[in-house]
């Protein structure tokens, strides 16, 4: 069987549509295709990665319509890689949450529909190489994660869903209005030939437009001050989806911003990169600070995923291969670890009032793995050694000194003893201190020991080898540090007629 | 007054329109108490956005743009065609947008009855 990107995005949505008949058929079948799908994808990203590696880009043109008229996919080292993790991460949280709401089937099948659309959404919108098409996948991320967010009558969930969607429809409102203005600029929807056409559009009209797509694309990516959604809806959504929106909504965003950036507008000379680091740097200690006096567990989590987004935005911003580099592996980590931290963080909360970090004293002996688990990803995500969280972490203060930009040195350093300072905070109740009586253990899953036992080796193994990941995310960083490449591949398909040159003909 | 361009003015009307309705939508978020007025504030503004993209796409006394079979061309050489891509993107935002408001509105039936009022100012359990 040929394998093509367009399996990725063809496969699970028609998985996703099909599954109210299968769960008709049989109740466990709605258990199972989600695995079988993400599976199947799984083998698709181990061969195209190969592909891609050897061969170079692949394109795929979708219906016939080569670009720029039709709509294509960009199957590049940068994207490919962000689909293969997100694909990854989608497996593992199947994996943990195989037996959600094991006693009544009708939520369970919405919340694995749901998760589906999300992967789609997600892989989607990274390998899409149109610019309305990209806006099309964003809104299938943001529904199915509103419709998430809700997911649990009883919690607060409809509020933060509200709220979630609120500023989400908002942002994609003008999103859409960036890409009438940019439409009416260039004629095009294809990104590589906005690319090509962005030097006519005047000074003035791009900053309006590249505002507009930074706001919207920002909702996602958890950029300051578009991130008020995030702690609540990551509290108060079931603890799988806390996952899926760390590993899979917020790599989608930014991707989206980085791809936005870079290859639509270019990052060199613009000051656009000076503006990424300046956002990820409020985004950054604005996210920590606030971490640091959160008694919640799942929003102090949620609070050091947007500072992890700063730190990336931070890298980004700077701009040189090594920097690039430090953020695809610091995106690389977040996804593992912080899906670790909030696999293994659900469990200690899962019968504490609030979720609140003062009950958990002493859960080291009571659950003596799981909290292991927790500390593990403490340990690599505040980036000591030998951890996966150490490398990036080095690259991207590397690539600052490189720029001779030491206040942000300082800044990174300042705000790494804070992170270390929470999440001790946590880590020390766990294992010194005083256990409480009475309390009610969960027990956890079988697939959820195995989801987070993948995790926390991948933790060890990328902390002591990092060779076997920096090849990948190596050709990652020239992808997408090369626009000029970007364009000549994705516009390299339009060497046959197209279907209405044929016509005129 | 000789000359008026109704071409022009219409465009003027349809352009200002856009913005009046998108400016409408703003006012209804940003002040409206309700959650229901907020959602139609949302819809107003994706309205005003669907008319600016397809005014943009309208040239005036242009055709439909339809090829036919070789040869028996509908569009003649030489006369202008009404840019279909924006029409096409609006049919599929109008969609988004329906689903985003049906979502929405479910939200609301499902925040009506957790907290028995449907007004953003006593709905205060989290943070805003």
């Amino acid at each position: 069987m040929v394998v093509s990107p367009v399996h990725f995005i063809a496969v699970p949505l028609l998985a996703a549509f099909l599954m109210p008949i299968l769960a008709k058929v049989n109740k466990n079948l709605l258990r199972i295709v989600p695995g079988i799908v993400l599976t199947y994808l799984g083998y698709v990203s181990v061969v195209l990665m190969n592909r891609v590696a050897t061969e170079g880009t692949i394109i795929e043109v979708l219906a016939g319509w080569s670009a720029p008229w039709g709509i294509n996919l960009v199957y590049t080292p940068f994207t490919g890689f962000l689909a293969t993790l997100m694909i990854a991460m989608s497996f593992l949280i199947w994996l943990y949450s195989f037996k959600f709401k094991k006693v009544d089937d009708e939520p369970a099948l919405k919340y694995f529909i749901l998760q589906l659309m999300l992967t789609t959404g997600s892989v989607g919108l990274v390998l899409t190489g149109d610019i309305f098409n990209f806006f099309v996948f964003m809104e299938i991320i943001a529904l199915s994660s509103y419709a998430l967010t809700a997911f649990y009558r009883d919690r607060n969930g409809a509020e933060a869903a509200f709220k979630y969607l609120l500023i989400g429809a908002f942002a994609s409102t003008l999103f859409l209005l960036a890409i009438v203005l940019l439409y009416s600029q260039v004629g095009t929807l294809n990104m590589a030939e906005i690319s090509v056409r962005m030097h006519d559009v005047p000074t003035s009209m791009k900053v309006s437009i590249l505002v507009l797509f930074l706001v919207g694309i920002g909702i996602e990516a958890e950029m300051f001050p578009l991130n008020g959604w995030a702690p609540d809806a990551y509290s108060q959504a079931p603890s799988p989806v806390g996952v899926a929106f760390a590993a899979l909504v917020v790599k989608a965003g930014v991707y989206g911003l980085v791809r936005i950036t870079y290859t639509l507008f270019g990052i060199e000379g613009s000051g656009i990169g000076p503006f990424l680091i300046i956002m990820g740097g409020i985004t950054l200690v604005m996210a920590e600070i606030t971490a640091l006096k959160q008694t919640s567990l799942k929003r102090m989590l949620a609070y050091s995923s947007i500072g992890q987004m700063g730190f990336v935005l931070i890298a980004f911003g700077i701009g040189t291969h090594e920097a690039v580099f430090g953020a695809i592996f610091l995106m690389f980590n977040h996804a593992i670890i912080k899906g670790l931290l909030f696999m293994s963080g659900s469990y200690l909360v899962y019968n504490t009032p609030n979720k609140e970090i003062k009950y958990l004293s002493g859960y080291g002996m009571k659950m003596p793995v799981i909290s292991l688990f927790f500390s593990l990803g403490a340990l690599a995500i505040v980036g000591l050694p030998p951890f996966a969280g150490f490398w990036s972490k080095l690259y991207i203060l590397l690539a600052a000194a490189d720029g001779a930009l030491y206040g942000l040195i300082a800044l990174i350093l300042v705000v790494s003893i804070i992170e270390i300072v929470y999440y001790f905070r946590v880590v020390g109740r766990l294992y010194f201190g005083k256990p409480a009586e009475g309390s009610i253990m969960r027990k956890p899953t079988v697939g959820g020991m195995i989801a987070m036992s993948i995790l926390a080796i991948a933790i060890l193994v990328v902390g002591f080898y990092p060779d076997i990941i920096t090849g990948y995310i190596d050709a990652a960083a020239s992808s997408i540090l090369n626009t000029d490449e970007y364009i000549k591949n994705a516009l390299g398909a339009v060497n046959e007629l197209t279907p209405v040159e044929n016509i005129i003909q | 007054m000789e000359n008026i361009d109704f071409n022009q003015i219409l465009s003027i009307a349809i352009y200002g329109s856009a913005v009046g309705l998108i400016l409408i939508g703003l006012y209804a978020v940003l002040m409206k108490k309700h959650l229901t007025k907020i959602i139609i504030g949302l819809s107003i503004i994706d309205a005003g956005i669907h008319l600016l993209f397809i005014a943009i796409g309208y040239i005036s006394n242009g055709t439909s743009p339809i090829f036919s079979e070789k040869g028996i061309s509908l569009v003649s050489e030489g006369t202008k065609m009404v840019d279909p891509v924006p029409q096409a993107l609006v049919l599929t935002a109008i969609v988004i947008g329906f689903g985003v408001t049906a979502v929405a509105l479910s939200l609301v039936i499902r925040l009506y009855r957790h907290h028995q009022t449907a007004r953003i100012d006593q709905i205060k359990t989290l943070k805003w």
